[in-house]
């Protein structure tokens, strides 16, 4: 007869069943169980300063690895901090576990020790959520958590366990593990619809395709690469879906960005629009109406959300992918790929000119470009801030989620960059990675850099340094005035000295002439690192009259 | 000199627009201070466009500070794109390097955006 508390029996399903090798949180004694089955079972556990971040790695570790990130969470204000980070996976639909403690069920309505109501707090920022009273069920609660992760439309996942099933013990062989299930459900369209949009697409002169998130998350790279090299149609790739073709491949019209993409826009006469949502941001991008539009998503609540489909595809990326192109035509839009890029570059004339410029004080995009000289595209970059956003998404990679910019997802979640720049070497630990931050961003998870010196992550962090929440500092300029900035102003600070005070490197860039030295001198350090760079703080990016734009109710 | 005209005369239309044109009244709103620039790439011709707190003014010549240009190759470019109000033959330029944008790009592009509210 062999013993075991619920907190190894967590630890035991996480290792054996679902093969997690690292989780994230913080300690605390409602799941010290639980923790102690970590050790038992060893799973790497990655302990942050704030559980706001531990939610953001788990988040960011689902995207970079394609299976659920964990995080764990102890009761009370543990489970408040990370809110933040649960709240941003949910609306990017990233399939995350929370593991979270509570106050024991014994001592419910007595003033226990952080006694809230955590599953109705929780449950609107959840795609589900539950509590598991029974030690005995522990296995089969974890099992339908993972399930509900990812299975359909990928969201978080929320399990509450409480410590009177925890820390008690059970015979072990009364708790068989489940089989994983390996059963792979697949929605398929209907059939005259996949037709329908094979059509649409056959007779396509100037087609544009757009995918999202949803491409990524499918993991498509061979469905996705058969459609577009038979079809010859241009490709962006946004959000999680950055990478699933390298953006330097032929088809790939990534270097146009996103005012490129606007202005070109207008002259499509297809859209095929695959895992990506019509929100403010894209509705920023204005699609004509003549303009027709093919839809795909694997939530058929997204097919005509805020424009109507002219021919609509519910399912997973990859599997509709694989369905519609032997429907497709062999065609060659090479002309309309140099017509879209010329034109494209033309509107971008100002800032390929400031790539390419050196610059006093420094111009942010020249900043990235040097940035991008030096580390290159075989490399992982993470962007966070509202102008540095911009800025940065205009790396490139060849790398899958290559460049991901959390922070200019639907819930504008700043402080998402450290995170997930410790996730990316952690999931990829022979790449190099680069955070670029604003300094507003940079404040939020900056105690991280203690967590990535304890565990050995060398994250090199560079700040775009313009002394500002600049994203609200300029849109304050156009609508209150530049003599009334209100709560918008930072100054200089030497964030630098304070990740040498936790064990980190640090450089303090001024002139164009230092950025490489400098990127140099931090990965050469195998430490974490991180790089302040004073930028010119009256560069406004074209996403903040965008961000002005959205809120003006006049 | 028909597209210093063309700018004039558009000078014109958004100033009487953003006085009597509720839409595009609506469109401007209160911003603060933007300041758009059509111009010729040798800096010849050229007016600017300055929007503020609801108000458009405008100043001839290309030799002003902006925060978004439209530069046009040459003057006659210029007038045949502008005056033919078409989305395709400015996109057309565009790709054949006719017209480029200076500065923030964005605000050239809600420039336009407004100038078809009222043309």
């Amino acid at each position: 007869m062999a013993l075991i508390n619920g907190g190894h029996l967590v630890g035991k399903y996480l290792k054996e069943v679902e093969k997690i090798d690292t989780v994230f949180g913080i300690s605390g004694g409602h799941i010290e169980a639980m923790l102690d089955g970590f050790t038992e079972y060893k799973i790497r556990t990655i302990d942050v300063r704030h559980e706001q971040a531990a939610a953001m790695m788990a988040h960011a570790t689902s995207i970079y690895t394609g299976k659920p990130g964990v995080c764990f969470l102890t009761a009370g204000p543990g489970f408040a901090n990370a809110l933040t980070g649960i709240a941003n996976a949910y609306l990017d639909n990233a399939p995350m576990v929370i593991l979270c403690g509570r106050h024991p069920l014994r001592d419910d309505l007595k003033g226990a020790l952080q006694e809230i109501k955590q599953m109705d707090i929780v449950k609107p920022i959840t795609k589900w959520s539950a509590t598991c009273f029974d030690i005995k069920r522990i296995p089969e609660y974890l099992s339908i958590t993972f399930r509900q992760a990812v299975e359909g439309r990928p969201g978080p996942a929320f399990l509450e366990l409480p410590p009177d099933i925890l820390s008690i013990k059970v015979e072990e062989s009364l708790v068989p593990m489940p089989i994983r299930t390996t059963r792979k459900y697949t929605m398929h369209p209907d059939d005259d619809d996949l037709k329908s949009a094979a059509e649409i697409i056959n007779n396509a002169k100037k087609p544009l395709f757009l995918g999202g998130s949803g491409v990524g998350l499918s993991a498509c790279s061979d469905s996705f690469r058969q459609f577009i090299e038979k079809t010859g149609i241009p490709f962006v790739l946004m959000n999680y879906g950055r990478g699933e073709l390298p953006d330097d491949h032929p088809n790939s019209v990534m270097d146009i960005g996103s005012i490129g993409l606007m202005f070109g826009i207008g002259q499509t006469d297809v859209i095929i629009a695959a895992g990506i949502r019509f929100n403010w941001i894209l509705q920023a991008i204005v699609i004509p109406p003549t303009v027709k539009v093919v839809r795909m998503d694997i939530d058929p609540h997204e097919i005509d959300r805020n424009r109507m489909a002219d021919a609509g595809l519910v399912g997973d990326i990859g599997s509709v992918l694989e369905q519609l192109t032997p429907l497709v035509q062999k065609k060659d839009h090479s002309e309309w790929i140099k017509t879209l890029k010329a034109a494209g570059y033309s509107v971008m004339d100002y800032e390929i000119r400031m790539r390419e410029t050196p610059s006093d004080p420094i111009h942010p995009i020249r900043l990235v470009s040097q940035i991008q000289k030096f580390v290159g595209e075989d490399a992982m970059y993470v962007v966070d801030g509202g102008d540095t956003s911009y800025f940065g998404l205009g790396f490139s990679t060849n790398q899958k989620a290559g460049v991901m910019a959390a922070s200019s997802g639907l819930f504008g979640c700043l402080g998402t960059g450290i995170p997930f720049g410790i996730a990316a070497k952690l999931a990829r630990p022979d790449k190099k990675v680069v955070v670029l931050n604003g300094d507003g961003s940079f404040g939020f998870n900056a105690m991280e850099f203690d967590t990535m010196v304890r565990h050995n992550i060398p994250v090199v962090c560079v700040i775009n340094n313009d002394c500002a929440w600049g994203m609200i500092k300029h849109s304050q300029e156009l609508s209150i005035g530049k003599d009334r900035l209100q709560c918008s102003e930072l100054g200089t600070r030497h964030y630098e000295k304070m990740v040498e005070g936790l064990g980190g490197h640090g450089e303090f860039v001024t002139e164009d002439e230092e950025i490489i030295p400098a990127l140099k001198r931090a990965f050469d350090s195998g430490k974490p690192a991180c790089i302040n760079v004073m930028t010119d703080p009256s560069v406004t990016s074209p996403a903040t009259p965008l961000f002005y734009q959205s809120l003006k109710m006049e | 000199m028909r597209f210093t005209s063309l700018l004039f005369i558009l000078s014109q239309i958004l100033k009487w627009a953003s006085k009597f044109k509720p839409a595009y009244r609506s469109y401007i709103g209160s911003i603060h201070q933007v300041k758009i620039m059509i111009k010729t790439a040798d800096g010849k011709r050229g007016r600017l466009f300055i929007f503020d707190e609801g108000t458009v003014s405008s100043k001839s010549g290309a030799n002003h500070r902006y925060d978004a240009a439209i530069v046009w190759s040459d003057a006659s470019t210029g007038f045949k794109v502008m005056a033919s109000k078409s989305d395709e033959e400015q996109f057309k330029a565009a790709a054949a390097g006719k017209m480029k944008l200076d500065g923030m790009a964005f605000f050239a592009q809600w420039f336009n955006d407004g100038v078809k509210l009222v043309m």
